[in-house]
């Protein structure tokens, strides 16, 4: 009797496994948490949360990229591709922390020194030191290295609204090297990277899912928010409403040439390549 | 002087020559820094950054004119975030935010009323305003800045 529910067991979720591939195959994917453009290479890393791919170019020809060990049972919540730094790339997330790939993904170290916890919401790299991240643990703060992972340092508490996603920006102005811009459950905030000052960039007044920046003109300040999805052309004080895909967008990142492309709670990923007037599907 | 903040002693101390038989002892050195420090600061930053380094009131908020008020320059300011370099360059040059309403500088330079020793001085001052945790951060951030190419 117990070897045979053990077999319906081992049955069940035999099936259960078949479903979920084939349902990955056919597009029934989950929502993508992040976006980002290795520069060097016009790469664009796409994050579900239990997968990775990369493009090159733009032929959207996906490589799905295996996850470590670390990562499989835990969920992604960010990545950052550093500034001229090719074939690196970061990783983050609740219960893995920051793992590091030097080899276009082949290869993982965790790099967690000096981090009170593992359970990083946020990640960023800074916009031209290609060695210095910036991460985000709630109720802990905002940790920067210098070092590419390998030390952390804490910086300030962040926002006390908390941080869902941010990201550097070297905007000129800054009293230091640039600033952080940051979404938060009330809107994008803004601090120059000495942490000197936390403020409101705008009155978007709406949760924000992900905010980031045209890197050609980093005063054009993007933002998806549950209201819809905007641009700053003056580094986050005026915000215009801008067409949207129909789905809500939940990342999106711009590439060198300043196309935008966004990432959808239904697993879509879309492409406008004219300041966001209109979006097309592309695959993913 | 309106905005910015302060620098830590040691860190100074640490750019003056070894002491040798006869000369003053650093911590009489340091004292006089500091000394000297204050009545700068009373002089030239006070009447913006108040007579004990607290800073305006609502400093966080833009006025009516849209500008940064002055910050404190004490424990509750964010003066301690800063390297040496950066807080001598902001007194020596002046700063504009750069999402002040009015053309006018957020700080104002004092290249043409302080010597670069006065500018020292008043930076030590404020050093004795934060926090050990505060000066330890910024000597580290003093350092770390020094080992690297010239921030923007």
């Amino acid at each position: 009797m117990t070897a045979m529910l053990q077999r319906q067991v081992g049955i069940f979720f035999a099936l259960i496994a078949t479903f979920m591939a084939t349902s990955a195959a056919a597009g029934a994917a989950e929502k993508i948490v992040a976006l980002t453009f290795d520069r060097e290479t016009n790469t664009l890393f796409m994050a579900r949360a239990h997968e990775l791919y990369r493009s090159k170019g733009e032929d959207w020809g996906w490589t799905k990229i295996a996850l470590p060990p670390g990562v499989q049972g835990n969920a992604i919540a960010a990545m950052a591709a550093p500034a001229k730094r090719t074939g690196v790339l970061y990783l983050a997330g609740p219960g893995f922390g920051v793992l590091r790939s030097s080899d276009d993904g082949r290869n993982w170290v965790a790099r967690n020194d000096g981090l009170p916890s593992g359970d990083i919401v946020a990640l960023a790299a800074h916009a031209d030191q290609p060695d210095t991240l910036y991460a985000y643990i709630p109720g802990k703060g905002i940790f920067r290295s210098e070092d590419a992972g390998a030390h952390w340092k804490w910086m300030d508490n962040g926002p006390r609204e908390g941080i869902g996603q941010f990201i550097h920006s070297n905007m000129p102005g800054s009293m230091q090297t640039g600033w952080l811009l940051v979404a938060t459950p009330k809107g994008v905030r803004r601090s120059m990277d000495c942490f000197c000052l936390w403020q409101d960039a705008g009155e978007l007044a709406a949760p924000v899912n992900a905010v980031s920046y045209d890197p050609r003109e980093p005063r054009n300040v993007y933002a998806a928010t549950a209201k819809g999805f905007f641009l700053s052309t003056d580094g986050g004080e005026q915000w215009t409403r801008l067409s949207a895909p129909t789905s809500r967008i939940t990342a999106f990142a711009v590439s060198p040439a300043g196309a935008v492309y966004a990432g959808t709670a239904d697993g879509g990923l879309y492409r406008s390549v004219d300041q966001v007037k209109s979006w097309e599907r592309i695959g993913a | 002087m309106r905005s910015l903040g302060p620098i830590v002693c040691l860190v100074l101390t640490a750019g003056i020559a070894p002491a040798r038989a006869g000369d003053a002892a650093p911590a009489t050195i340091e004292s006089e820094l500091i000394a000297s420090g204050r009545t700068i600061y009373q002089q030239h930053c006070a009447a913006c950054h108040g007579a004990r380094g607290e800073g305006a009131p609502e400093w966080r908020q833009r006025d009516a004119h849209g500008e940064l008020p002055a910050p404190p320059h004490d424990a509750q300011g964010h003066a301690w975030r800063h390297s040496d370099t950066m807080l001598y360059r902001m007194i020596m040059e002046g700063w504009r935010d750069l999402f002040n309403k009015t053309g006018r500088l957020t700080m104002p330079g004092f290249a043409g009323s302080l010597a670069p020793q006065e500018i020292h001085s008043v930076i030590a001052y404020l050093k004795t305003l934060w926090t050990p945790e505060q000066r330890l951060f910024q000597r580290e951030e003093s350092h770390r800045q020094s080992l690297q190419p010239a921030a923007r």
